[in-house]
C-alpha cells in the first residue's frame, strides 16, 4: 500500500518531466528524421525525465527534499538531466561533437536552468494534487501538512494586521 | 509612522515570491534579442556589460525591498516623503513611457509568423483580455502570480531544453567567459550607430525603466514584511470588498531584538529571491538565447549581416530562420513562440504594474482621490491605457509617434539613474538607523546612478544621440 502512496506523489513531477521531454524530443520529429526514429528520440528523453521528475516527488514525500528549496533539487537535476540527455543521444542522437565529457559538462550546466523551471512548476502543481489525495494517502497528507505550515505562516501575517 | 508588529518571515526559503513579476518583466527583449544580437556582432566579451547591468539590478531590487518591507509603503511614497516633485516626476515619466503599446508588437508579430493571424488582431484581443481578467479578478495579485508563474515556468523549461539540444560546451563556455572581459569595447561599438544601442541594452539587462519601483507595490500586495498590514488591491468586480487603504505605512520597533531577528529573516527571504530567482533566471534565459543564437550563426553565417540592421522584426525573423537551420523549422517556430510568450508576459506585467503605480500615487497624493477606492483608480488607469493602446493600434503608429520614441527611451534610462538617487535618499534618510543600508550597498547604488546617467549623457554629448 505504501508503494502506491509513494507513487501517487510522483505524478506532478513525472508529468512535468514527460511534457518537457516530449516537447523537446518532439522537435526532432520535424527535423527530417524518419518518424519512427523521431518518436524514439521523443520517448528517449520524455521517459527518463518523467522517471526522474517522479522520483523527485517521491523523495520530497520521504523528506529527502524540502518543499520550496532549490539547492538540493539543483544538484539532483545536475545529475539526472545529463543522464537523460545521454540516454536520448545514445538511443536516437546525432553524435556528440564535444565528446562525452564535454557533452555531459554542458548538459549539467543547462540542467541548473532546467531545475529552476522544474521546481518552479512543481511548487505550483504539487499542493493542488496533495489537496486531492490527502484524504486517502497518509504520505500526501503529511506532505500537505508541510505546505499548510507555510500557508499558516501567511495567514498569521494577515491576522497580524487586525 | 505608527508602530506595528513585524510579521514572521516565511519559515523556509520559499521559492515563490513577488519576484515572479520582476522576472516576467525583466526577461524581455533585452535577454531574448538585444544581448544575443550584440554577442553575434561584437563577440561574447561584450557580455561583461550585461553582467554589471543584471548584478546592479539585483542590488537595486534588494534596496527597493528594504524600504517597502520595512514600511509597507511603495517607493513612490518614500520619494514623496523626501521631495514631493520627485514622485510627480516618476508619475509623468510612467505615463510618457508606458502608454504606448509598442512592446506588444514584437510578441504579436512573432505570433503572426507562427499562425498567420494579423498581429493587430492579436494585439487588440490581447489588450481586451488583459483588461477583462484584471477586472474580474477577486485579488489581482493572486491571479497574476499564478498566470505569470505558469508562463515563466514553461519559458524556463523550454529554453533550457532547446539550449541543451542545439548548443555545445564551446558556446556556453564562450558566453560565460565573455562575461569577465571587463572593459572590453571594440572600436565599432564606440560609434554613433552602436554606442546608444549598447546603452539601451545595459538599461534593458533585467527590468528596465520603472519596473523596479513597481516591484515595491507587488511586495506590498504579497504581504511581505510590513506589507502584511496593507489591504490588497481588488479587481473592479470585487471593488466593494476593498478595505480602505491607510494613508501612511507602518514601522516596526527596531530597538526590539525579537523584531530585528524577524527583519533579518525577511532580508534572507528577499535576498534568496534576488539572487536565485531574479539574477539566476535572467542570466539563464539570456545565456540560453545567446547559445541558441551562436549555434544558429555557426550554421548560417549570413545571419550576422542581417541582424546588423536595426529593424527588430526583420532581425527576429532572421534569428528564427537561423535557429531553424540549426535544428529544424519547428525550432524556429519554437523560438518565435518564446518571443510571443515574452510579449504576453510583458503585456500582463506592465499593464498591471503601470496601473498599480499610478493608482497608488493618485490615491495617496491627489486631493479628493481617497473618495474613490484603490480598485476604482486601478481599473481607471488600466482601462485608460488599454483604450489608448487600442486606438493607437487601429489608427496610429503602433510604436507611438516615431519622433518622440527616442525621447521616451531616454526618459526610461534617465528614470533608472533617477531611481538610484531616490533610493539612496529614501533608505538613508527615512529609515531608522538599525535598518539602513550598509556603506558598500550605498556605493553600489551610487555606482548605478553614475553608470546609467553617465552612459546616457556620454551618448548624448559624444554622439548627439540618445538610446534607441
Amino acid at each position: 500500500m505504501d508503494g502506491r502512496h509513494s507513487i501517487e506523489l510522483a505524478l506532478p513531477g513525472a508529468s512535468i518531466g514527460a511534457v518537457a521531454g516530449a516537447m523537446a524530443g518532439g522537435l526532432t520529429l520535424f527535423a527530417g528524421v524518419p518518424t519512427g526514429l523521431a518518436t524514439l528520440s521523443a520517448l528517449a528523453l520524455a521517459v527518463p525525465l518523467a522517471v526522474f521528475g517522479g522520483l523527485y516527488g517521491v523523495l520530497l514525500g520521504h523528506g529527502v527534499f524540502r518543499p520550496g528549496t532549490f539547492g538540493p533539487a539543483g544538484l539532483y537535476w545536475m545529475a539526472a538531466f545529463p543522464l537523460s540527455r545521454l540516454l536520448q543521444e545514445s538511443v536516437a542522437g546525432i553524435g556528440m561533437a564535444d565528446g562525452v565529457f564535454g557533452f555531459l559538462a554542458y548538459q549539467a550546466m543547462v540542467a541548473l536552468g532546467f531545475a529552476i523551471g522544474f521546481v518552479w512548476m512543481h511548487e505550483r502543481l504539487m499542493p493542488h494534487w496533495l489537496l486531492r489525495r490527502a484524504g486517502a494517502n497518509p504520505r500526501a497528507e503529511a506532505l500537505l501538512g508541510l505546505y499548510v505550515q507555510y500557508a499558516q505562516a501567511l495567514r498569521a501575517r494577515k491576522g497580524a494586521k487586525r | 509612522m505608527p508602530i506595528r508588529k513585524l510579521p514572521d518571515a516565511p519559515p523556509s526559503v520559499h521559492i515563490l515570491g513577488p519576484t515572479v513579476f520582476l522576472v516576467a518583466l525583466g526577461v524581455g527583449m533585452g535577454e531574448s534579442y538585444m544581448w544575443p544580437r550584440l554577442v553575434l556582432l561584437f563577440g561574447p566579451e561584450i557580455r561583461w556589460l550585461f553582467l554589471i547591468g543584471v548584478t546592479l539590478q539585483a542590488v537595486v531590487m534588494l534596496e527597493m525591498a528594504r524600504y517597502a518591507m520595512a514600511t509597507g509603503e511603495s517607493i513612490f511614497s518614500g520619494a514623496a516623503r523626501v521631495f514631493k516633485p520627485l514622485m510627480w516626476f516618476f508619475f509623468i515619466v510612467a505615463i510618457a513611457v508606458y502608454i504606448w503599446p509598442g512592446h506588444l508588437s514584437a510578441g504579436a508579430a512573432a505570433f503572426e509568423e507562427i499562425t498567420g493571424i494579423p498581429w493587430v488582431v492579436t494585439a487588440v484581443i490581447g489588450l481586451i483580455l488583459v483588461g477583462v481578467v484584471f477586472s474580474l479578478a477577486k485579488v489581482i495579485y493572486n491571479v497574476l502570480e499564478n498566470v505569470l508563474s505558469l508562463l515563466i515556468g514553461a519559458l524556463v523549461l523550454g529554453t533550457a531544453v532547446v539550449a541543451a539540444m542545439v548548443g555545445s560546451w564551446g558556446d556556453v563556455a564562450n558566453t560565460i567567459t565573455g562575461m569577465f572581459a571587463i572593459g572590453y569595447l571594440p572600436p565599432e561599438a564606440m560609434s554613433a550607430a552602436w554606442f546608444p544601442v549598447i546603452v539601451g541594452a545595459c538599461a534593458f539587462a533585467g527590468p528596465s525603466g520603472m519596473q523596479q519601483m513597481w516591484y515595491t507595490l507587488h511586495l506590498r500586495d504579497s504581504g511581505a514584511g510590513m506589507g502584511a498590514h496593507m489591504p490588497k488591491v481588488r479587481g473592479l468586480r470585487h471593488a466593494g470588498e476593498q478595505e480602505a487603504m491607510p494613508s501612511r505605512g507602518f514601522m516596526f520597533d527596531t530597538e526590539d531584538p525579537a523584531e530585528m531577528a524577524k527583519w533579518k529573516g525577511w532580508r534572507r527571504w528577499v535576498t534568496f529571491d534576488a539572487l536565485l530567482l531574479f539574477w539566476g533566471i535572467t542570466m539563464l534565459v539570456t545565456i540560453s538565447f545567446t547559445v541558441i543564437a551562436q549555434a544558429a550563426a555557426r550554421q548560417n553565417p549570413g545571419v550576422r549581416e542581417v541582424i546588423q540592421g536595426d529593424d527588430r522584426e526583420v532581425a527576429l525573423t532572421a534569428m528564427a530562420d537561423a535557429v531553424s537551420s540549426a535544428g529544424s523549422s519547428v525550432l524556429g517556430t519554437v523560438f518565435l513562440g518564446f518571443i510571443a510568450l515574452i510579449g504576453l508576459n510583458a503585456t500582463l506585467g506592465l499593464f498591471d504594474s503601470f496601473s498599480r503605480g499610478q493608482a497608488d500615487m493618485t490615491y495617496n497624493f491627489v486631493p479628493g482621490a481617497k473618495k474613490l477606492r484603490m480598485s476604482h483608480l486601478y481599473a481607471g488607469f488600466l482601462w485608460g491605457v488599454i483604450i489608448f493602446g487600442i486606438l493607437i493600434l487601429l489608427f496610429g503608429p503602433a510604436d507611438g509617434p516615431s519622433g518622440i520614441l527616442d525621447t521616451l527611451a531616454f526618459l526610461s534610462t534617465f528614470a533608472m539613474g533617477a531611481y538610484c538617487v531616490t533610493l539612496l535618499l529614501v533608505n538613508n534618510r527615512m529609515l531608522p538607523k538599525p535598518i539602513r543600508p550598509k556603506w558598500w550597498t550605498n556605493v553600489i547604488i551610487g555606482f548605478g546612478a553614475v553608470f546609467y546617467l553617465g552612459m546616457l549623457f556620454y551618448s548624448l554629448f559624444a554622439f548627439g544621440v540618445v538610446v534607441g
